[in-house]
């Protein structure tokens, strides 16, 4: 690499959003949005649809002004920033590929805009282009690719200039599922070359379980919880999160906190050292219970369906009119209709409050 | 689906190379039957206009040479004899069609385009009251005889000095639906019924029978139709792709320049030819607001009709054969543009 392409390789630069706030009229789509992305960061952005997570990506990039709050791009404040001045890149849902642009023409875009000299322009696009195998397509139009190599070509223009933040908006939702796997992990291997900070807007959780350094998790314009996948899977900070997250989503079964003992429908469970609540949420996760003799777990329940899928079976219970799914070894075996028992291992069970929705914490 | 997938229609035709020789031989007797009559007409124009007056009242002869004998009798009289005339009207015509389709489509794109990208919420009741101080400075001036200048100036003051009040009274927004709705509803009342008005205006600014009035008028008169086809051009181009250039770094100008105009320049040239036929063709407008000076190519093929030699239907042939060329030329330039436009599309995911 040459003494002046390395000047092309930007420094990643952290980004630090301080109680934003969006509204349209009435409407407030965005809360108080506080973050901070640390340089060289992979943070999602998860929520299902109208979280309010692409209004706050729409915001970092400039395409949304920001009704409240202070945004940082390194040292720099772009609260007020017009978009081409923020040193971003941003790969849209649509691709937003130009249709009268050839593949060449579209990764050069930022160049030709950058008024880079056409000799080194011509280097930097074909090197962009073979960073993500289009070296060949270079002539084509974008209606005469397939998804995939569209995708590809968005990718090649938005990090052709080297751009310190990547913000990518559902950038892999308008493929085939065997297609997305391929562009994740691709995604993935990418960001960690390059080292660019990217923020990426998805509502597909196993997405951001995957990619992510850092989840933060959203709801109706506000972050519900900020953390490493793990973090977020396995601590969630409320009723939200627990069941937003993971596929078959957390059990949840309504009871009573009283003395250390949670008492359900039909069953109970120790709860050291939990605070006495009236209205409580037991939650666990489908892969840790299992499904056990009748009368030996901590409730019996009939069976409402099994289901194999290949490398574990699934099976759905009906306790009252709420389905609990358990997951099992790919060997196990149990005919609908019978009744079984749920085994639970106490020490990964979490508990919440109805009313708030907030996780319960041991007082101890 | 993709889509560079092609959809098929319930019924679609074969490829003409793949019909049998019979099913080829009736489809080319039937388009060669239709062609013949929808060309008969000009080609009757054109030996009508190489006719000698005598040629055409004697009956109807359609082949030169065999059934009349063609002559430039007409064309003399048009070119030679009227050159002046003609040679008037026609510059008139091109001056005219031009600079009105440009004004128009040059302000009604940028209407439509900011209608499709920038939501307005004009509020009604500032609206009324700029009407409503309208029609009183008018009253004051026609009725009153008061000064026109003392006039404007309290009208101007009393609208920004009471216009935010005036709104906040009672708040009902409009929405670009709205605007769109009340621009195309201009066009809706033909334009011909508000001619005594135009003439009149024209009247008293002294720019009756000038290039300008009727440059003026045209332009206003076929901006509605500019605004709602370009407004539908500019709304099929996804947003995605000015704000993905916005953040690559282009300057709006760029951004328009890179992106919008390629994009749109199937629309502006479909529009531009649309818009240009009308004010080429026009003639009751004309026929009022020019008497000579002004007068364009329609008065004058129309004067052939009612003049004291009775119809001159050569020279009327001679004059609507040279009307209809420059029109042809045009279709043919940007029909390049056209179906080019159509072939690029948008990509969607």
């Amino acid at each position: 690499m040459n003494a002046h392409s390395s000047e092309l390789t930007a420094v990643a630069k952290g980004i630090t959003a301080d109680e934003l706030n969006k509204f349209y009229g009435g409407f407030h789509a965005l809360k108080d949005f506080s973050l901070e992305v640390m340089p060289g960061e992979f943070l999602v952005l998860l929520g299902p649809s109208g979280c309010g997570k692409s209004t706050a990506l729409r915001m970092i990039a400039g395409l949304e002004s920001i009704s409240s709050g202070t945004l940082t791009i390194g040292d720099r404040d772009v609260t007020e920033v017009l978009p081409k001045y923020r040193d971003i890149a941003m790969v849209f849902q649509s691709y937003a590929l130009y249709p009268h642009k050839t593949v060449g023409e579209n990764i050069g875009f930022p160049l030709k805009v950058a008024k880079m000299p056409k000799a080194e322009m011509e280097k930097t696009i074909l090197a962009a282009a073979n960073q993500v195998e289009l070296a060949d397509l270079l002539d084509r139009l974008p209606a005469q690719l397939s998804g995939g190599q569209r995708q590809r070509v968005a990718l090649a223009r938005a990090m052709v200039r080297r751009p310190s933040v990547f913000l990518m908006d559902e950038p892999l939702s308008n493929l085939d599922a065997k297609l997305r796997g391929n562009m994740r992990a691709e995604l993935k291997h990418m960001q960690s070359t390059l080292g660019i900070t990217t923020i990426y807007v998805t509502h597909d959780q196993i997405e951001a379980m995957t990619l992510a350094h850092r989840v933060a998790v959203m709801k109706d314009g506000e972050l519900q919880q900020l953390g490493t996948p793990k973090q977020v899977y396995t601590d969630p900070a409320n009723l939200f999160v627990a069941g937003f997250m993971g596929s078959p989503p957390m059990n949840f079964l309504e009871g009573e906190i009283k003395d250390g003992v949670f008492t359900g429908p039909g069953m109970t469970l120790t709860a050291t050292g939990y605070a006495d609540t009236a209205h409580a949420t037991l939650g666990f996760r489908p892969e840790d219970c299992s499904v056990v003799e009748r009368g030996a777990g901590q409730l019996d329940a009939r069976v409402y369906t099994f289901e194999m899928t290949g490398d574990q079976s699934l099976v759905t219970f009906r306790a009252g009119d709420k389905p609990l799914v358990v997951k099992m070894p790919n060997d196990f075996e149990v005919a609908a209709d019978e009744t079984a028992g749920i085994s639970l291992s106490t020490s990964s069970v979490c508990f919440f409050d109805q009313a708030a929705g907030l996780r319960i914490r041991p007082v101890s | 689906m993709s889509a560079a997938t092609r959809r098929y229609s319930l019924f679609e035709p074969n490829k003409i190379g793949e019909l049998s020789p019979a099913a080829k031989f009736a489809l080319y007797t039937f388009l060669a039957a239709w062609s013949l009559f929808v060309l008969f007409p000009i080609y009757w124009l054109l030996i009508t206009s190489f006719k000698t007056p005598t040629a055409v009242n004697n009956g109807p002869f359609f082949i030169p040479w065999v059934d009349f004998q063609p002559s430039l009798h007409a064309w003399r009289d048009l070119f030679v004899l009227d050159f002046e005339d003609t040679f008037r009207a026609y510059t008139n015509s091109i001056i005219i069609a031009v600079s009105s389709t440009a004004l128009s489509v040059l302000v009604g794109s940028m209407a439509a385009y900011s209608l499709s990208r920038i939501e307005f919420a004009p509020n009604l009741i500032t609206i009324l009251y700029f009407v409503a101080l309208l029609i009183g400075s008018c009253v004051a001036i026609g009725v009153f005889d008061a000064d026109l200048w003392l006039t404007l100036a309290v009208a101007v003051a009393l609208f920004f000095l009471l216009a935010r009040a005036v709104g906040k009274l009672y708040t009902v927004r409009l929405k670009n639906g709205d605007v769109l709705f009340w621009i195309i509803s201009q066009r809706i009342l033909a334009p011909i019924v508000v001619v005594v008005p135009i003439y009149m205006m024209f009247q008293s600014v002294r720019l009756l029978d000038t290039h300008i009035a009727l440059i003026l008028t045209y332009a206003v008169v076929n901006m509605p139709i500019v605004v709602w086809l370009m407004y539908d051009f500019f709304s099929s181009i996804p947003r995605d792709l000015e704000e993905s250039a916005q953040i690559d770094g282009a300057t709006m100008i760029m951004t328009f320049r890179e992106i919008v105009l390629p994009l749109s320049r199937a629309g502006l040239s479909a529009t531009t030819l649309l818009v240009m036929i009308f004010a080429w063709n026009e003639y009751l407008l004309a026929l009022f607001i020019s008497t000579s000076r002004a007068q364009t190519l329609p008065i004058l093929v129309a004067a052939m009709n009612a003049g004291e030699r009775g119809i001159l239907w050569w020279t009327m042939s001679v004059a609507i054969i040279v009307m209809i060329i420059p029109v042809v030329v045009l279709a043919v330039v940007l029909q390049k543009y056209i179906t080019k436009g159509l072939l690029v599309g948008a990509v969607k995911g």
